[in-house]
């Protein structure tokens, strides 16, 4: 469970980037944070795996406070979380197996063990054939899902994806949602930064909004996502 | 564990790999670093062993007065061996004097015909124990003799002696000091290159942070690289210094002046050599370290 405790971000000399919020967010939650741009969203989604440290506040993941870990702590932590990146974060040098592996190497998997993870998840998201692309031989689609099965590929119980349809067009945009779901289907926590509107009105079953830093509305939507049938 | 080896070796053999050239010229100035030290080494080792061959000779030469009977020689003999300082007292007869004059003087032995057979006086050759053989400690017995009842004059090779500890205090000053100030450059020369490996991989870096590598399994490789380079530069430098070592002797035949039969020039040992290899090790991985500290640092704000 994430907690977010009267949490506030300031950037010196005077930017208020969030103010005050507070937040619950249970095992297995599929959340969309949406507000305009400057809004606060990456800012927040910084906050929950120690990539930016709150100025006031306190975030409490299954019980631990984030403020309070030391370096070997947030590492700790950061095995936890899967992150996707709007611009997918790529490095151009690998292929797509060894990007996806390179993740399961740095926390102790060996070689062979992160390869056969790497190989299966590719293979899960429909990129068997693309294994030994380099990122730049692949569409953004491709490149997403890759970043995808790069943010799965250690089992988090968090992955959170900041703008992750923001450089896709609508049709890939929907399959990578679809996957989102899937991944969900497991138990894990999905938090996604968005201001696609319609992708929030199609799939999203809890909305965050932020406005100018606050917490301007939290939706519970009974509704179940029809677009992911 | 042994993942992670593998790991932080695979990667470091990349990066050396992919950076060659500016691991390359690193090394290169490490081994001129180590080169000019172990040079001074070299000097500093050979130049010691020089003094210690003259050390070993340094005795003491104390002429007696013409008139000393039998027992008055016995008797000053015996103070003198009594004296801490010394290991050996030698008495040699004005009659033996003369006779090593002349064989001294080979063919030319005949310009002494003529004169009295006792115009050289007899005199002790005092040997000094290897402790006191220190140049103020060798004065300071001389001048003690001096004061002896009976003994007119003593001699000893004490400029040479005092001029040749200096020299080697001179080099040892000149090791630290020059060596000091190339090893703050290559310090900075390592810590440039990790630099620019640093960058190459920044990205890479940033990822191996957000998936949650530990700061060690990051830093790990480029520490390794260093100390790679390091080792590379250690042994260049002592082959260098061996071709070096070598063509010299070639060039300086084994009897010149008083070196040669003083002291045979030898190489470094294999501790002076482990000593340099050391060198180079901690230069390279305290240079990445440091490199990487900053580096970091000024990342992250």
């Amino acid at each position: 469970m994430i907690q977010l405790l009267h949490v506030s971000k300031r950037y010196p000399p005077n930017l208020q980037a969030l103010t005050d919020i507070c937040l619950k967010i249970h095992q297995g939650e599929f959340v969309f944070i949406t507000g305009p741009s400057g809004a606060g969203k990456t800012t927040l989604l910084k906050l929950l795996f120690r990539g930016e440290e709150p100025s006031e506040g306190e975030i409490l993941l299954n019980g631990q406070n984030v403020n309070r870990l030391n370096s070997r702590g947030v590492a700790r932590l950061r095995r936890g979380i899967g992150l996707v990146f709007q611009e997918f974060k790529l490095l151009p040098r690998l292929t797509a197996l060894e990007n996806v592996a390179l993740a399961a190497e740095v926390v102790g998997t060996s070689k062979r063990e992160s390869c056969i993870r790497a190989y299966h998840l590719l293979r899960e998201l429909g990129l068997k054939e693309k294994c030994d692309a380099k990122p730049l031989m692949l569409s953004g689609g491709e490149q997403q899902r890759v970043a995808i099965a790069r943010a799965l590929v250690n089992n988090p119980l968090l992955v959170l994806a900041d703008e992750p349809t923001g450089n896709l067009d609508a049709q890939v945009s929907d399959e990578t949602m679809r996957l989102f779901l899937r991944i969900r289907e497991h138990g894990t926590t999905i938090m996604i930064a968005s201001h696609d509107g319609s992708l929030i009105q199609r799939y999203g079953t809890r909305v965050v909004s932020l406005q100018a830093g606050c917490l301007a509305a939290d939706l519970h939507r009974v509704k179940k996502q029809e677009g992911a049938r | 564990m042994w993942s992670r080896i593998a790991f932080v070796a695979r990667r470091a053999w990349n990066n050396l790999r992919e950076l060659f050239w500016t691991h390359f010229l690193t090394a290169v100035a490490m081994t001129m670093t180590l080169f000019v030290f172990g040079a001074f080494m070299l000097l500093q080792e050979n130049l010691q062993n020089l003094l210690k061959g003259w050390g070993d000779q340094i005795q003491i030469n104390a002429y007696l007065e013409k008139n000393l009977d039998t027992a008055e020689v016995q008797n000053l003999w015996q103070r003198i061996r009594s004296l801490a300082e010394v290991q050996e007292v030698r008495y040699i007869s004005s009659a033996q004097a003369w006779k090593d004059f002349q064989g001294a003087l080979g063919a030319q032995s005949g310009v002494l015909e003529g004169l009295p057979k006792d115009v050289l006086p007899a005199s002790f050759e005092i040997t000094i124990k290897p402790a006191f053989r220190d140049s103020p400690l060798v004065a300071g017995l001389a001048a003690r003799l001096k004061k002896e009842k009976g003994i007119t004059v003593v001699e000893y090779p004490q400029e040479w002696v005092q001029r040749l500890s200096l020299v080697v205090l001179a080099v040892r000053w000149a090791k630290w000091i020059l060596g000091g100030a190339l090893f703050m450059v290559t310090f900075f020369i390592v810590g440039s290159a990790v630099k620019l490996a640093l960058l190459a991989r920044k990205d890479e870096i940033e990822m191996m942070q957000l998936f949650g590598a530990s700061k060690q399994l990051i830093q790990a490789p480029f520490v390794v690289e260093g100390m790679t380079q390091g080792i590379v530069g250690g042994l260049l430098s002592i082959l260098c210094l061996w071709l070096l070592f070598q063509s010299l002797r070639e060039v300086i035949p084994s009897g010149v002046g008083l070196v040669g039969p003083l002291a045979q020039f030898e190489f470094l040992d294999l501790r002076s050599a482990g000593v340099i290899l050391a060198i180079g090790l901690f230069l390279g991985g305290a240079g990445s370290l440091f490199s990487l500290q900053r580096f970091i640092k000024t990342w992250r704000s």
